[in-house]
């Protein structure tokens, strides 16, 4: 017991902490090879036991999809003019719902296992350092920010995401130049909230919050992080009480960008 | 422990983290999954006494923070304090009722996964309350009750025989669940 509080200790303290990090980013390197060979052998049975279990759901979700196949095909075909049919494929593409990708370099990465733990919202991606990712770097998927690397190892990292409790991200809102708040996570499952949004500010609900970008923010200007779900001034508040929804789809992140990018020194 | 045991044991715990960091992870039942590492000090401290369940508990609550984004040696203070606490509660227990692994592992993983974000909050991690411990404490407490049996079993095996020595053991010991 003694040992384990002195870790803690001096993790906390900082001296230890690059050591653990050093522990933790070998162990992960060491650790990936026999976790790729294990659920290359068990995914499949897992995938195959779950179409035996569901084999009905699917058979029904088989001949929903074909019928709404069928008729997207039907319209395609209506559609004369070829520059409608690429506005609808653009629109389909997930980087078309994504502006900021302009001006960012971005490194894409698949994520390869979601939280390690029930107490902290992560998920570790297959991009590390040796692909440019480094610490605290943002991390971007289909719709918005995802959240920001806290640890990088030689070929993955670990994101955590903007639900987590840790998580604070400065934004902007309302007409420009845009008023400023920080979004707050409180943990998955959590609705996100905003703080420092006073009871007059011009905020309606579905309005979408994106990072701020003030200098030596840790986050570029212009991500979208989240949509306003519901707004609630209290009756002795100063600040309006704001619930938002992230815009990326946390709970089915497959891929995702590293936005290579640092605050300017 | 001789070099066999201390062999038996890192083999053990390389399959619980193996089984822990691929399968487990990928059984979600809303947002939280079971977590197996928490089952080995509750194992221990069954098959091998308070002393055995606390350096097992300490040894894989390290090995489990190796890769959890929480605060370095938390697991292993708590793996330390349960692996103890079971050992220690079950000593004057009959082991050979086959209902004990499986109330013992239900008590002992919600006592972990209770202690686990109190003790974060201490250490200045408030946010690891903010998650539905309810949901967690059940799917990891059923879990690892259903899987009690089987673990108990391997770790006795891997554990050197636990010395009684001041310590008020039923007739039935260790050697019990070999």
């Amino acid at each position: 017991m003694v040992a384990s509080i002195a870790i803690i200790t001096l993790d906390a303290r900082g001296g230890f902490h690059r050591i653990a990090s050093g522990l933790r980013s070998t162990s992960a390197g060491a650790f990936a090879p026999v976790r790729s060979v294990v659920n290359g052998i068990v995914e499949p049975i897992g995938s195959f036991l779950a179409g035996a279990v569901h084999y009905g759901a699917v058979r029904q979700e088989n001949a929903k999809l074909r019928a709404e196949l069928g008729a997207l095909e039907l319209r395609n075909a209506e559609g004369s003019d070829a520059a409608q049919a690429l506005a609808q494929l653009k629109a389909l593409s997930a980087l078309d719902k994504l502006p900021y990708y302009a001006n960012l370099t971005l490194e894409p990465a698949e994520v390869v296992n979601y939280g390690p733990s029930n107490f902290a919202a992560t998920v570790t991606i297959s991009v590390g350092r040796d692909e440019g990712a480094t610490l605290g770097m943002p991390v971007v998927g289909e719709g918005g920010l995802v959240g920001s690397i806290v640890q990088a190892n030689h070929n993955s990292a670990v994101v955590r995401l903007v639900t987590d409790g840790r998580s604070t991200v400065g934004v902007r809102y309302g007409p420009s130049p845009g008023s400023l708040a920080v979004v707050n996570g409180h943990g998955s499952g959590h609705p996100l909230s905003a703080s420092l949004v006073p009871n007059d500010a011009p905020l309606k609900a579905g309005e979408v919050m994106t990072t701020s970008g003030l200098q030596g923010a840790i986050y570029p200007p212009g991500i979208p992080v989240a949509k306003v779900v519901s707004i609630r001034t209290g009756t002795s508040s100063s600040q309006e009480s704001v619930a938002l929804a992230p815009l990326a789809d946390l709970a089915r992140l497959r891929y995702v960008d590293v936005v290579l990018w640092g605050p300017p020194s | 422990m001789t070099p066999r045991h201390a062999f038996r044991v890192v083999v053990t715990v390389f399959c619980a983290v193996t089984l822990q960091g691929t399968v487990l992870l990928d059984v979600r039942i809303g947002g939280v999954h079971p977590d197996v590492m928490v089952l080995l000090p509750v194992a221990a401290g069954l098959a091998g006494g308070p002393a055995q369940g606390a350096t097992v508990g300490f040894w894989t609550g390290l090995v489990a923070d190796l890769f959890l984004p929480t605060p370095f040696g938390l697991s292993a203070l708590v793996g330390t304090l349960v692996g103890f606490g079971v050992g220690a509660s079950t000593a004057a227990l009959d082991r050979t009722v086959w209902w004990l692994p499986p109330l013992v592992a239900l008590v002992g993983s919600a006592a972990y996964e209770l202690a686990y974000p109190l003790l974060g909050t201490v250490l200045g991690q408030p946010q690891m309350l903010h998650v539905p411990i309810a949901d967690i404490v059940v799917l990891v407490g059923v879990v690892n009750a259903v899987l009690a049996a089987p673990a108990v079993r391997v770790v006795a095996w891997a554990l050197p025989e636990a010395s009684t020595e001041g310590l008020p053991t039923s007739s039935s010991t260790v050697a019990g669940w070999r």
